[in-house]
């Protein structure tokens, strides 16, 4: 179970990513990109998914969501291509029955129950046994005695799972998930996950967003990272991580005592060199960023030195870095 | 076996009409609709100002229901059917099924007519009644060409106003002005321009319907029977052709 990474031009300096592993793509974005006027939501995005689970992983307003959107057709791309099951997605009815989606926003009919509102999506998917389909999905998100009741009613993580049962009524063989696991309690959230690795599992594509990284960690193998619109990484989850760790990195250090702080830091094994800036700043290079970020606090302390700021250079890595590492 | 309130074969008719019953739309609608009934009460107290057939056909359709009464009325339906949907980001649910954005813009249409005919056309046969109480099948013909002018009037509204609520953000707003604006004012301060709104030619059914001379020789520009109802037929057609073109193009955020 993986999901496989056709190409990636344009990409920031992180991994690279191996070909695809378990069969063809069957979500296609070729060069996507996504603006309002002067704002790009989305820029240059290229990527293929093969069965299996992805995470989708950024900060909110990283794009994440207008990629899902585009990705299930609600959006038309200003430039690039999407293709889902090889067939376009935009003004194509007919790809929905292979396709679905769980969306971010919360509003959920009210004035349904959570089986009418599963069966809504049965009858419109044109299934021959409605009822029974919709029995299924609802057992399969564990609803059965709340989804006699109206959705107006129900908690937050009780509206993701009627969501989750209603996008998966048809048994698509792709599925796009924005924040699935948002609102939901932990036991929820659990049966979540353990829900969205079997529909992987079973080979499905499955697509899940998500800014925790914890939850995309437990959910899937391969990532694609997006930030300010941007594919910052992509591919497998540990790859990318030691691709990071093995990569040369720069960090600035603003301090009250920067010449012990550099005698101190250049004795450290992570540290490949210190340089003092004109502007009292120090810039260290290190070959294993992590280490070296849980060592400067504590030399900091021991020789009780003030830190006020540290941050890498580079400013692609700062934000790969800040969601694989940092988190 | 579900118990289900969904007639499968229109889930989304079923969708809108139970979106609308269970809204607030509908209790204003509902009042506007028996706005009528309270004018005719009133007219109880004073019949001397008109017979019950001038008060009924001129003072309450033509002056009252039909030029902003019943636009305003199926405005604020036809707006929501599918414009809070687009607002509450719900539309998704329905537009990302195997299901042509052309079905999903008449089963909407549908579901305003479901809701709008009974409700608005009720409240005119009740006034009718107030109004005509002991001489009322004398008058039938006048209220069959009423409730017909109505009916095409409805019909043409809700078309126009779906495929406003795609169009314009601020969809009820904008209705509002058309109605007021167009539909009523046009004509009294540009005659000559008057056969360009609705209005005019549902007073042409209604007055050729109900063989009322006062009506067809106050129409602005000479129009038949056949005429106005073609003219609101392909209104009606051509709207809802450019609410699925419109529906089709949408951006869903």
């Amino acid at each position: 179970m993986t999901s496989a990474i056709v190409e990636k031009p344009g990409a920031l300096p992180v991994p690279e990513i191996g070909p695809p592993e378990s069969g063809p793509a069957t979500v296609i974005a070729d060069h996507v990109s996504k603006w309002y006027g002067d704002v790009v939501a989305v820029s240059d995005v290229t990527f293929g998914l093969a069965p299996g689970v992805t995470g989708l992983l950024g900060p909110n307003g990283s794009g994440k969501s207008t990629l899902l959107k585009m990705l299930a057709g609600l959006l038309a791309p200003s430039a690039g291509g999407i293709r889902v099951l090889n067939q376009r997605v935009r003004g194509n009815a007919q790809v929905y029955r292979h396709l679905g989606l769980v969306p971010e926003q919360e509003h959920v009919y009210p004035f349904l129950t959570g089986r009418e509102f599963v069966r809504l999506n049965a009858l419109l998917q044109k299934l021959p046994n409605p009822d029974a389909a919709t029995a299924r999905a609802i057992a399969t998100v564990d609803m059965e005695e709340p989804a006699r009741r109206k959705i107006g009613g129900y908690s937050k993580g009780m509206r993701q799972r009627i969501k989750v049962a209603a996008a998966l009524v048809h048994d698509p063989d792709v599925l796009l998930m924005d924040e699935p696991l948002n609102g939901m309690d932990p036991v929820q959230r659990a049966h979540t996950i353990q829900l969205i690795r079997t529909l992987g599992a079973n080979g499905k594509t499955v697509l899940v967003s998500s800014h925790v990284l914890p939850e995309v960690e437990r959910l899937a193998q391969n990532i694609l990272v997006i930030i300010n619109g941007k594919l910052a990484a992509a591919g497998d989850f540990r790859a990318i991580r030691d691709k990071i760790d093995a990569h040369d990195h720069a960090v600035r250090i603003r301090t009250n005592e920067p010449r012990r702080l550099a005698a101190a830091l250049i004795a450290l094994p992570a540290t490949r060199a210190v340089r003092m800036e004109s502007d009292g700043r120090l810039t260290a290079e290190t070959n294993d960023v992590r280490a070296f970020y849980r060592a400067v606090p504590e030399i900091a302390k021991a020789e009780k030195i003030h830190l006020y700021e540290i941050f890498p250079t580079d400013e692609s890595l700062t934000s790969v870095f800040s969601y694989l590492v940092e988190r | 076996m579900v118990t289900s309130l969904f007639w499968r074969p229109l889930p989304i008719l079923t969708l809108t009409v139970r979106q609308f019953l269970g809204g607030k739309a509908v209790r204003v609608v509902t009042a506007l609709s028996l706005l009528p009934c309270v004018f005719a009460a009133i007219y109880l107290l004073n019949k001397s100002v008109a017979t019950p057939q001038n008060f009924i056909t001129n003072s309450i359709f033509r002056n009252l229901i039909a030029p902003t009464l019943l636009p305003v009325t199926v405005l604020i339906l036809a707006t929501g059917a599918l414009g809070n949907e687009i607002e509450d980001r719900t539309l998704p649910y329905l537009t990302m099924k195997p299901v042509s954005r052309l079905r999903i813009v008449l089963a909407k249409f549908a579901g305003i007519l479901v809701v709008s005919l009974p409700i608005i056309l009720g409240g005119l046969v009740l006034a009718y009644l107030i109004v005509t109480r002991h001489q009322a099948g004398d008058l039938l013909r006048s209220l069959e060409a009423m409730l017909l002018a109505g009916a095409v009037e409805i019909v043409a509204f809700s078309a126009i106003f779906l495929l406003i609520s795609l169009v314009i953000p601020r969809a009820l707003l904008a209705g509002i002005v058309y109605t007021f604006a167009w539909e009523s004012l046009l004509g009294r301060f540009l005659p000559g321009t008057y056969f360009v709104s609705i209005h005019h030619y549902v007073d042409a059914i209604y007055g050729h319907f109900a063989h009322d001379q006062n009506a067809i020789n106050g129409l602005a520009h000479p129009t038949s029977l056949e005429s106005a109802v073609i003219t609101l037929g392909i209104v009606s057609i051509v709207a809802l052709a450019l609410a699925t073109w419109r529906l089709r193009r949408m951006n869903l955020e």
